[in-house]
């Protein structure tokens, strides 16, 4: 999905086309021309131009790795993570959860903001993940309510922080954003719209977000509550 | 469990000291009682209860984790 292969009568027209499916911009992808257009005489001999666009320094890249290994010491954490920290903590050892808390980086997930953030990532020990991330990630998503509740009411002017529970939000972000990319490119050749399963907010964004760049294909979310879902429609151009 | 909601309690509202949380067992398991100042109220319950909820949902992983798994519920009071 992050390496396409196409062609145009011109090598523009295919890099565009290129363009349009990755839902990249010029300066995000590696270019290579593959053949060079010939017009030919006439129409006679005429070739069409092959290129191959890749994806590049994008999350997309590699949708199976992830960067979980802590930040150095040598850059000190802003004060959010710091504070943040210590109130996760606390919230960890009064559920009496054995683990331990890292600042990690974390990838941006929209394209106006494209600046690594980091988040705070609880790895457990000898505990269920499955424990702390709860149905549908409610738990992880109380958990990060809570944290950052506190650190808003001490705290007026921090951000708020994520929390995550090894590297669990960004491999599910990952897999939602191939999951999606496949989808969209379903849509575009059936032309019939697709429903996905329910997913919480965060989720159905990296959804939005992903296809956004998309023109001929939109994206929107339906039903209510637990059950609202993201349907992929194609638009046309 | 008690020591969770107090944290929490008193890490978000204007008056810490006006909060008491009390334990009750009944025969359908345990409720906790959360007591704060008339005016923090609000804050403890959050909009549409989603800081109650979220209080819910954290006192659901202890249950999950202890062995009698017995019910516990939080009240407002």
């Amino acid at each position: 999905m992050d390496t396409v292969e196409i062609t145009g009568k011109t090598e523009e027209e295919a890099i565009h086309k290129a363009l349009t499916q990755l839902g990249k911009r010029e300066d995000e992808v590696n270019i290579t021309v593959l053949k060079k257009a010939r017009s030919g005489i006439l129409g006679l001999g005429a070739e069409e131009a092959v290129v191959r666009v890749e994806a590049i320094g994008n999350v997309l890249q590699d949708p199976g790795a992830i960067d979980n290994s802590p930040l150095q010491d040598s850059e000190p954490l802003p004060e959010n993570i710091i504070k943040a920290k210590e109130i996760l903590k606390t919230l960890l050892e009064h559920l009496k959860i054995q683990s331990s808390l890292s600042a990690v980086p974390y990838p941006s997930m929209s394209e106006e903001d494209a600046r690594p953030s980091i988040a705070l990532d609880i790895s457990l020990k000898g505990e269920d993940q499955a424990l702390l991330i709860g149905r549908r990630g409610q738990t992880l998503v109380s958990l990060q309510y809570i944290t950052n509740l506190i650190l808003s009411v001490n705290n007026k002017n921090l951000s708020p922080v994520t929390v995550d529970v090894e590297g669990y939000k960004q491999r599910r972000f990952k897999s939602l954003q191939s999951l999606a990319l496949r989808l969209a490119e379903q849509v575009r050749t059936s032309r019939r719209p697709a429903t996905m399963e329910p997913m919480p907010p965060n989720e159905r964004r990296i959804v939005h977000l992903t296809l956004s760049k998309w023109d001929d294909i939109d994206t929107e979310s339906s039903g209510e509550g637990e059950n609202r879902k993201v349907v992929i429609k194609y638009r046309g151009m | 469990m008690k020591e969770l909601i107090e944290y929490i309690a008193k890490s978000i509202v204007n008056e810490p000291d006006q909060v008491v949380v009390s334990e009750e067992d009944t025969d359908n398991g345990k409720i906790l009682k959360l007591q704060v100042a008339p005016d923090d109220k609000g804050r403890v319950i959050g909009r549409q209860g989603r800081v109650a909820q979220a209080m819910r949902t954290l006192l659901h992983v202890m249950v999950a984790r202890s062995d009698t798994k017995e019910k516990v519920e939080l009240e407002i009071v």
